[in-house]
C-alpha cells in the first residue's frame, strides 16, 4: 500500500451521498414523514393560493375578454349648482355621428314599480327598477337571454317586459313561465323573457325593461335617455370618451358623466392580488415553522446517532462526508415535503377549479418556486446540525453509548 | 516491575508507539509513556483492567485521537503529520475496527452494512456489494445476506462487524472487546474467526479486560495504570 494513495481521501459520488442520506430517513419513517409534513403544508398553502388566484383571474380575464373593454357608459351628471341634470333629446342622434361608435343603445328610468301581482303592498318594491330600453340593448352590453326573448320592435309598443336576473329572482321566478305577468303601475305586463346576469351593467340585473313607446304612452315619460351605452372600435375608446360629453350635451358638457364599466372587473382582478399577499404571508409563516421543525429533528438526529457518526469516522469518513450526509438528509426531507406540498396545492386548486367551473391554472413559478424554497429551507435548517455532527471528535462519538 | 520478555517480532513493524503519553483535560494523564512495536502479521492482545488506559490505546492506534507527546507510526508514517482528511483516508484503507457494541446501522441489510466498510474508499456500489457478499460468506453468513441487524443474533452481528472490518483488506484490524457482548461459546467462535483472519496475514490487535481472551492470542501485552507491565509472546506455537 503506497502512502501517497493512502493520504488522498476518496470523494463520495452524488448517488452514494444521496443513498447515505436516504438511509438515515428510511430508518425512522414516521419521524421523517411528520417533519416533512410541516414543509408540505406550507408549500401546499402557497401553491394553492397562487393556483386559485391564477385560476380565478384567468376566469375574470376570460370574462373581460368576452365582454370587451370597449364599452362606454354615458349618464347625466350633476349641474354646477348640484341638482341632478338629464341628457338632452339630441344626445343619441349626435352620438351616432362619431365615426368609431359601433353600437349605441340606451335606457331611461320609468317612475313606476314592478310587483308580482297588484295584491303586493306598494312598499315592497324589492329594489326593482322599471326602465325603458331600446331593442338593441343586449347587443351593446354583450348580454344574453336566459329564457324567452328580449323586447322587439313588435313588442315595444305593448305592455311587455323582460326581467333582469336579480329582478326575476326577487319577483319569484326561478324560471320563465310563458304568459306569466307582473304588475306595473296597476297594469298587467306580460313577461317576455329573463336575461342572464350582465357583469358590465349590474343595474340592468335589478330592472324590469319595457319598450320606449310603451313607457312614453303608459307613463308619460319623455324620450330623453337616462343612460346611454356606446360600443366603440377597441383602439378608439379613449378618443371617443374624450369627445362624448361635448357631443352629448354641447351646452353643458360638464353635466355628463362618462365611465368605462369594464374598469370594475379590472379592479376585481387587482383586488384579488391584495388578498393573495395575506394568504401568502400565512403560507410563509407555515413554511418557517416547518423549517424550524426540520432543524429540530436534525439536531435530535445528530444527538441520537453519535455512535453512527463515530463508526463512520472509524470507517474513514471525513468531516466533509459527515456534514454532507446530514445536509443531504435535511435536503431530502425538505425536498420531499416540497414536492408533496406542490402536489397537494395542485389538488386543492383542481378542486376549486372544478367546483367553481373555471379553468385550472397553476403558475409554473409557483411549482418551481415552491420546490426551490423548500430546498433552501432544508439547506438552512440542516446546516447547523450538519456542522455540529462533522465537528464531533471520533473518540467522543464512540464513547457516548 | 514484572520482567518484560521482548518478543522476537518480525523486523517489518506495522505499528510503532514511541514514548506515547496522553493527557486529558483535568489534567489527567492516562498513558505515561508507552513504547510498543507490533510486527506485520502479529496476533496480539492488549489486556488490562478497566481504567488502565486500554481504550485510549485503541483510539491512538486507530488514529481516532493523537498522543499528547510521543508518536504513533503506522507503516512507518507518523500519524501526527497527517491532516484530518488524510487521517480519514488512512483509516479507510489501512485500519479495520471491530467494536463491542457492533455499531451496525439499523434498517440497513447485512450486505449494505458490510459494504459501508468500502464506502469511503471510493469503490463503486456494485463492487462494494459483491465484496460484501464475499466477506459475509467468508465469515459464515452467506445465508443471512439481506437480514437487517435486528433479526441477527449477537454472534451473527459481530460476524457482520468483522466482515465489515475485513472487506477493505486492511493491514491492521483493531478489535475492542469483540467478545464483550457475547456468551462464551459464541465468543470462542468470534476469536477463531479473528485467528483465521490473522492467518491470511492481517495484523490483529484485540483489546480486552478478559485474561481468557488474551490467553488465546499469540502475544499478550498487559497494561496497568497507563504503563506496559508485561509483554509475553507465546513460545509454544500451535501447529498451523
Amino acid at each position: 500500500m503506497s502512502t501517497a494513495a493512502a493520504v488522498r481521501p476518496a470523494r463520495l459520488s452524488l448517488t452514494d451521498t444521496a443513498r447515505v442520506g436516504a438511509s438515515g430517513l428510511s430508518a425512522r419513517p414516521l419521524r421523517s414523514l411528520l417533519s416533512a409534513l410541516g414543509i408540505a403544508i406550507g408549500i401546499a398553502a402557497v401553491t394553492s393560493v397562487l393556483g386559485i388566484s391564477a385560476s380565478s383571474q384567468a376566469a375574470l380575464i376570460a370574462q373581460l375578454d368576452s365582454l370587451g373593454t370597449n364599452l362606454l357608459q354615458v349618464q347625466a351628471g350633476q349641474t354646477f349648482g348640484g341638482s341632478s341634470s338629464s341628457l338632452p333629446l339630441t344626445a343619441e342622434p349626435m352620438l351616432t355621428r362619431i365615426a368609431p361608435v359601433l353600437v349605441e343603445s340606451s335606457v331611461a328610468t320609468v317612475a313606476a314599480n314592478a310587483y308580482r301581482t297588484h295584491y303586493v303592498p306598494a312598499g315592497e318594491t324589492n329594489g326593482i327598477q322599471v326602465k325603458a330600453a331600446k331593442t338593441n340593448l343586449l347587443e351593446a352590453l354583450a348580454g344574453t337571454m336566459s329564457e324567452g326573448s328580449f323586447i322587439t320592435s313588435a313588442t315595444e309598443n305593448y305592455p311587455v317586459v323582460v326581467l333582469g336576473s336579480l329582478a326575476a329572482e326577487r319577483l319569484g321566478f326561478d324560471h320563465w313561465i310563458p304568459n306569466a305577468t307582473v304588475d306595473i303601475g296597476g297594469q298587467q305586463y306580460l313577461v317576455a323573457g329573463i336575461m342572464n346576469s350582465m357583469p358590465l351593467a349590474p343595474d340592468i340585473d335589478r330592472s324590469a325593461l319595457m319598450g320606449y313607446p310603451q313607457a312614453m304612452n303608459g307613463f308619460g315619460m319623455s324620450a330623453a335617455p337616462t343612460t346611454v351605452y356606446v360600443r366603440t372600435t377597441p383602439d378608439q375608446v379613449d378618443a371617443v370618451g374624450s369627445v362624448l360629453p361635448a357631443t352629448v350635451n354641447p351646452a353643458n358638457p360638464n353635466e355628463v358623466t362618462v365611465s368605462q364599466p369594464s374598469d370594475a372587473l379590472s379592479a376585481r382582478i387587482a383586488a384579488n392580488d391584495a388578498f393573495n399577499s395575506l394568504f401568502l404571508g400565512l403560507g410563509a409563516v407555515a413554511l418557517l415553522v416547518g423549517g424550524v421543525g426540520i432543524a429540530n429533528v436534525m439536531v435530535i438526529s445528530v444527538l441520537e446517532r453519535r455512535s453512527e457518526i463515530g463508526l463512520r469516522r472509524a470507517l474513514g469518513a471525513t468531516k466533509g462526508n459527515i456534514r454532507n450526509q446530514f445536509l443531504t438528509e435535511s435536503l431530502l426531507l425538505a425536498g420531499a415535503g416540497g414536492v408533496a406540498g406542490v402536489a397537494l396545492g395542485i389538488v386543492i386548486t383542481l378542486i376549486y377549479a372544478t367546483t367553481r367551473n373555471v379553468q385550472l391554472v397553476v403558475p409554473v413559478s409557483a411549482v418551481a418556486g415552491g420546490i426551490a424554497i423548500s430546498l433552501l429551507l432544508g439547506a438552512i435548517a440542516g446546516l447547523y446540525p450538519a456542522i455540529r455532527a462533522a465537528r464531533l471528535s471520533p473518540t467522543d462519538a464512540l464513547r457516548s453509548v | 516491575m514484572v520482567a518484560s520478555v521482548q518478543s522476537d517480532a518480525p523486523s517489518d513493524a506495522v505499528m510503532e508507539l514511541v514514548g506515547v503519553r496522553k493527557t486529558y483535560p483535568g489534567p489527567v494523564e492516562v498513558l505515561h509513556g508507552i513504547d510498543l512495536t507490533i510486527g506485520r502479521g502479529e496476533l496480539l492482545s492488549i489486556v488490562g483492567p478497566s481504567g488502565s488506559g486500554k481504550s485510549t490505546m485503541l483510539h491512538l492506534m486507530g488514529t481516532l485521537d493523537l498522543p499528547t507527546t510521543g508518536s504513533v507510526l503506522i507503516n512507518g508514517v507518523d500519524v501526527a503529520t497527517l491532516s484530518d482528511r488524510q487521517l480519514s483516508s488512512f483509516r479507510a484503507r489501512t485500519l479495520g475496527f471491530v467494536f463491542q457494541q457492533f455499531y451496525l446501522i439499523d434498517g440497513v441489510s447485512a450486505v449494505d452494512n458490510v459494504a459501508n466498510g468500502l464506502l469511503y474508499s471510493g469503490v463503486s456500489l456494485p463492487k462494494r456489494r459483491s465484496a460484501a457478499i464475499a466477506a459475509l460468506t467468508r465469515v459464515g453468513l452467506g445465508h443471512r445476506l439481506y437480514s437487517p441487524p435486528a433479526k441477527l443474533s449477537g454472534g451473527e452481528r459481530q460476524r457482520v462487524a468483522i466482515a465489515r472490518a475485513l472487506i477493505a483488506r486492511p493491514a491492521i484490524v483493531l478489535a475492542d472487546e469483540p467478545t464483550g457482548s457475547l456468551d462464551t461459546q459464541t465468543g470462542q467462535e468470534v476469536l477463531a474467526l479473528l485467528r483465521e483472519l490473522n492467518g491470511d496475514g492481517t495484523t490483529v490487535i484485540v483489546i480486552t479486560h478478559d485474561p481468557a481472551v488474551a490467553e488465546a492470542m499469540d502475544r499478550q501485552v498487559t497494561i496497568r495504570d497507563g504503563l506496559i507491565v508485561s509483554d509475553v509472546a507465546r513460545t509454544l506455537e500451535v501447529a498451523r
